[in-house]
């Protein structure tokens, strides 16, 4: 083997190295840049047919027979939500369990709850469990959170039906 | 339970917890989606083998000018192993890191290529080789991996046995010590021998350290992070809550003292100290910690001759005085001469002169892999080890349960810290210690523990990505 050959041998390998480092960092990005934006289509567009959400009346518009449906059948004794449920926004409507220690909400596909508007930051807020409470905490998002309106800058617990609002999403929190 | 249920339906409660989703995309969810970061973590892997194998063949080249047969054999069954792991992995973990594995199947291969360069340079072949050892011990250690993959399926199960971990990690601990199994090596009592088998059983005690601090730290965090008492305007912790990390800094003095090992003893402390940091937020655990061991060890290098001499050889290597000392930076220069003649690319595999450097294998096959890949390659080296802690830091932040969150971190902390106590000591930003470089350097132990962190990071990834996850976005369907 001739010096040449070697030398030239010794700098592919190297290059190769780099680059099984870059395809991993490419593989990587949505980590380091944040995961993209999609541009939301129109309202009017009207995906709501085929979307698997739920039909969106029938959340909001008569939360009060439903909670005292709840309240009947004593499934749980303490009071703590343990729903989610989408007011407003592209997935009015849609209502989740909550888990049973946090939910982390961002445009992030690791999110527990993934939200993928132009408002959302990548890892937005987390929902935690803090003594049979629900606490939203804003992870440093670029358009904040509210809750009931406000700004928060700090744990800010969520009683029950308090909005919260992340990007175009507002949910509330029901037992 | 093939549509949605809105809450006006849920009204004859009990609710059973229905998907909220399609059974299509409940389907779909289940088994499009895990397959494809199986897919990718398959390519890597294939490409992280080709780089071993290829390493391996210009280590032979190199140094024989021509390939040796029983070597490629033998790391190609050792590729087998890797594969094995992904298998398993698709089984059951299928949502687990698709980086973690092909990254550390390249760190160990690399490592077996240098190890096989050094073996070459001082003629030892079979058993003797310390490659064809490493490459025993590593199937080891894939398999170990393998079966924690296998029996817990669950990190959480680790919760249960935290002070089992505890007890474990002091007995580790305190195992060199015993008679008739207990070895000194160059001075450090770290080591265990049965039969022809030697182990640092102080490898496994930081993981099992790491499920205790986690397990610990879950239920005391409150107490260590909300209350206060302010001095001078700093909020220090109160004397009572101190406890904890005195038994710990005891610990880690013990350590030093007892085994005269620097480097494990500045691993466990930074350990905890990292954990109770992310634990409680607070910096004033972080200064108190630094305050403690930086004064402890001050004070043994005042009186310890051997960490005196690690100090006195580190900063002012290159005096004769101590280059010449039995135990003196004869080693460290030597490192450093060969760093420096690796240069910008290296001298290329199997053609430099790694073997002059006492334990190149080891303790300095990052000197070793820096003279023949250059700071070219030993960069590259350490952006793999820095992809490894950030999906280790990421699989932590995304983690669901505090326990598993804490465990990811320090688990990964451990191997950054480990990596710059080591890289640091060999390009003289610290004093030399002996701790092994993660996955490269020659040593059982070693990788068996850092395959076993490999296994559970995994594993606790997988339990991350396997939360249910719901979006919303307008036009998915």
């Amino acid at each position: 083997m001739s010096e040449l050959t070697l030398l030239l041998l010794q700098i592919a390998f190297l290059m190769l190295l780099w680059f099984f480092v870059f395809v991993i960092v490419y593989s990587l990005r949505s980590d380091l840049f944040g995961q993209r934006a999609k541009r939301l289509p129109d309202r009017a567009a009207g995906t709501f047919p085929t979307s698997p959400a739920p039909a969106p009346a029938a959340a909001v518009a008569d939360p009060a027979p439903s909670r005292e449906a709840h309240r009947a059948p004593p499934l749980q004794s303490d009071a703590t939500p343990r729903r989610l449920v989408i007011t407003s926004g592209p997935r009015e409507g849609m209502e989740i369990d909550l888990p049973s220690e946090q939910l982390t909400i961002g445009r992030s596909s690791e999110s527990g709850l993934v939200i993928r508007d132009d408002y959302t930051s990548t890892h937005h807020a987390r929902l935690m469990l803090w003594n049979d409470e629900w606490v939203v905490q804003d992870l440093s998002s670029t358009n904040g959170t509210l809750v009931g309106g406000e700004k928060i800058d700090r744990p800010t617990p969520v009683p029950e039906r308090t909005p919260v609002t992340i990007g175009t999403t507002t949910f509330e929190l029901r037992r | 339970m093939a549509s949605p249920t809105p809450s006006s339906a849920t009204e004859t409660a009990p609710a059973p917890p229905a998907p909220r989703a399609p059974l299509t995309e409940t389907i779909r969810v289940r088994l499009r989606a895990p397959a494809r970061r199986r897919n990718t973590e398959l390519g890597l892997l294939l490409f992280a083998l080709a780089l071993a194998g290829g390493a391996l063949a210009l280590v032979q080249l190199g140094a024989l000018g021509h390939l040796a047969g029983t070597m490629m054999l033998l790391s190609g069954l050792l590729g087998l192993f890797a594969i094995a792991i992904h298998v398993a992995l698709r089984v059951v973990a299928p949502d687990a890191d698709p980086f973690v594995l092909p990254i550390a199947v390249l760190l160990n291969g690399l490592g077996i290529a240098e190890i096989t360069r050094i073996d070459i340079a001082e003629g030892l072949v079979g058993w003797d080789a310390a490659g064809v050892r490493q490459i025993a011990w590593s199937a080891i250690a894939l398999a170990g991996a393998l079966a924690v993959l296998l029996v817990i399926r669950n990190h959480r199960v680790l919760l249960r046995y935290r002070y089992l971990a505890m007890l474990a990690a002091i007995v580790l601990l305190l195992l060199p010590f015993a008679p008739l199994i207990g070895k000194e090596v160059n001075g450090a009592t770290i080591w265990i021998q049965v039969g022809p088998l030697s182990f640092q059983p102080g490898e496994l005690a930081k993981i099992a350290l790491a499920i205790f601090f986690a397990g610990y730290l879950m239920t005391a965090r409150d107490s260590l992070s909300m209350v206060s008492v302010k001095v001078l305007g700093l909020r220090l912790p109160r004397p009572r809550d101190l406890g904890p990390i005195l038994v710990i800094w005891a610990l880690s003095m013990l350590v030093l003292i007892g085994q005269r090992d620097l480097g494990t003893s500045l691993l466990y402390f930074g350990l905890f100290l990292v954990m109770l940091y992310v634990a409680t937020g607070r910096l004033s655990w972080v200064l108190l910690g630094v305050v403690l061991f930086g004064g402890g060890a001050f004070a043994a290098s005042r009186v310890l001759p051997y960490v005196e001499n690690r100090f006195a050889g580190w900063l002012d290597a290159f005096n004769p005085e101590y280059y010449d000392a039995f135990g003196g930076s004869y080693q460290l220069v030597q490192g450093l001469f060969g760093l420096a003649d690796g240069g910008l690319i290296g001298t290329g595999l199997g053609r430099g002169h790694p073997g002059i450097v006492p334990l190149a294998e080891s303790d300095f096959i990052v000197a070793s892999l820096g003279e023949e890949l250059g700071m070219v390659g030993l960069f590259a080296i350490l952006a793999l080890y820095l992809l490894f802690v950030s999906r280790g830091f990421r699989i932590g932040f995304t983690g669901q349960d505090d326990f598993g969150r804490l465990l990811a971190v320090g688990l990964s902390f451990v191997v950054a810290l480990q990596v710059f106590i080591v890289v640091g000591g060999v390009t003289r930003v610290i004093p030399l210690t002996g701790l092994t470089t993660p996955f490269l350097a020659a040593g059982g132990s070693s990788l068996v523990a850092n395959w076993v962190i490999v296994a559970i990071l995994l594993r606790v990834s997988d339990s991350v990505r396997a939360q249910p996850r719901w979006v919303v976005e307008e036009g998915r369907s």
